[in-house]
């Protein structure tokens, strides 16, 4: 099933898409042919592929779900210098919670965002209400409970 | 038949699998894996009805039987399990935060996660038919890995059902600590249906 949302990808998040793309791509090419693939001989090979390789109807699936993605992407571009010191799509940072611990999530579109990893999308509360600000603003996100977010660094790979 | 049977046997085990999460949190009774498949499955249907972009409701209903099922063996995880104090207070004390790890660290949990639930599944799954079972398979790595827009919606929804059973939980025992599950579900959220549902969730327990 595909949708017309615009999806917003880091470079980084979009060349590991095009990437994926393509290496499907060519399995699905073999696949038809009955042929073995080289990569799949390769020791490092993602797991997720393994899958692929047993199933057509996923590789199939996720082939139409990653195009519907690079037919309407965005690519997070990197902010000019000034606005560098604010808090963009794209931005890792380094926060202070609660006064307490430490951490560091990246702003990221909702496809890429996994906030397991680290990867907040910059639609949930806490990404949305750290958009826009700089080092040393306190975000506060109360949804029902109080939580302040320091602003201590903010970068941009 | 047989081996119909004995998968039948098997995931029968999760009636009796208390959810670990609230077993480190020391809540009495604690609901079983089972209990929570239960409600999220209903959750996931009916959210994924009320949502305006149309999403493939079979397909959900279906990850959410089956995401949990790998547990039968690989048991629960939580993201406290690499770092819980055996003492009591410290233990305590930590509950009452949101776990935070480096990067690295993340991905290391996150793999090794994986590679231990992507064994289990496995291996619950042997007795069934090749058919059935690869799509189990498929659903629960689509799941795992947020593949389709129903797996992204479905993941939320998964912590949603947790949310309400901590925010019940509170009224009832008044515990666990309920700041970082929320803070889990802030900087997770991002479906506009699972950001209302949170926010009337808030109001109704927190008021």
């Amino acid at each position: 099933m595909t949708d017309k949302q615009t999806y917003y990808l880091t470079e980084e998040g979009f060349k590991s898409i095009k990437q994926e793309y393509e290496t499907l791509e060519k399995m699905r090419a073999s696949k038809v042919k009955g042929e073995v693939p080289k990569i799949w001989e390769s020791e490092d090979l993602n797991p997720d592929f393994l899958s692929f390789q047993e199933d057509m109807e996923l590789l199939e699936t996720r082939l139409i779900e990653l195009e519907n993605v690079l037919k309407n992407v965005k690519i997070i571009k990197t902010p000019s210098r000034n606005e560098k010191n604010n808090v963009q799509l794209g931005a890792i940072v380094t926060l202070q919670i609660d006064k307490k611990e430490v951490d560091e999530l990246k702003i990221v579109g909702t496809l890429e965002a996994n906030p397991s990893l680290g990867k907040i999308s910059n639609e949930s509360p806490v990404g949305r209400a750290l958009l826009g600000h700089a080092i040393g603003d306190e975000v506060v996100v109360s949804s029902p409970i109080k939580t302040i977010y320091k602003i201590k660094k903010i970068r941009y790979s | 038949m047989v081996n119909l049977v004995e998968f039948f046997v098997e995931i029968g085990k999760l009636k009796g699998m208390p959810r670990k999460g609230w077993v480190i949190r020391d809540i009495k009774n604690p609901e079983s894996i089972a209990e929570h498949i239960f409600r999220v499955t209903i959750m996931a249907w009916i959210l994924a009805a009320v949502k305006k972009d149309s999403l493939n409701i079979e397909k959900i209903i279906k990850m959410a039987l089956i995401h949990d099922l790998c547990e039968v063996y690989a048991g629960d995880t939580t993201p406290y399990d690499s770092i819980l104090p055996k003492d009591k207070k410290k233990r305590a004390a930590l509950l009452k935060t949101w776990p935070r790890f480096s990067i690295e660290e993340r991905e290391k949990l996150a793999k090794q996660k994986f590679i231990k639930e992507n064994k289990a599944l496995d291996k619950v799954t042997l007795s069934l038919p090749i058919k059935v079972r690869k799509e189990i398979k498929k659903l629960w790595l689509d799941y795992e890995k947020g593949l389709s827009r129903e797996a992204r919606f479905f993941r939320q929804t998964d912590r949603m059902e947790s949310l309400f059973q901590a925010a019940e939980y509170w009224k009832k025992y008044k515990k666990p600590a309920q700041k970082p599950l929320w803070i889990w579900a802030e900087e997770l959220f991002d479906d506009p249906v699972l950001l209302e549902l949170s926010e009337v969730l808030g109001k109704r327990f927190y008021k």
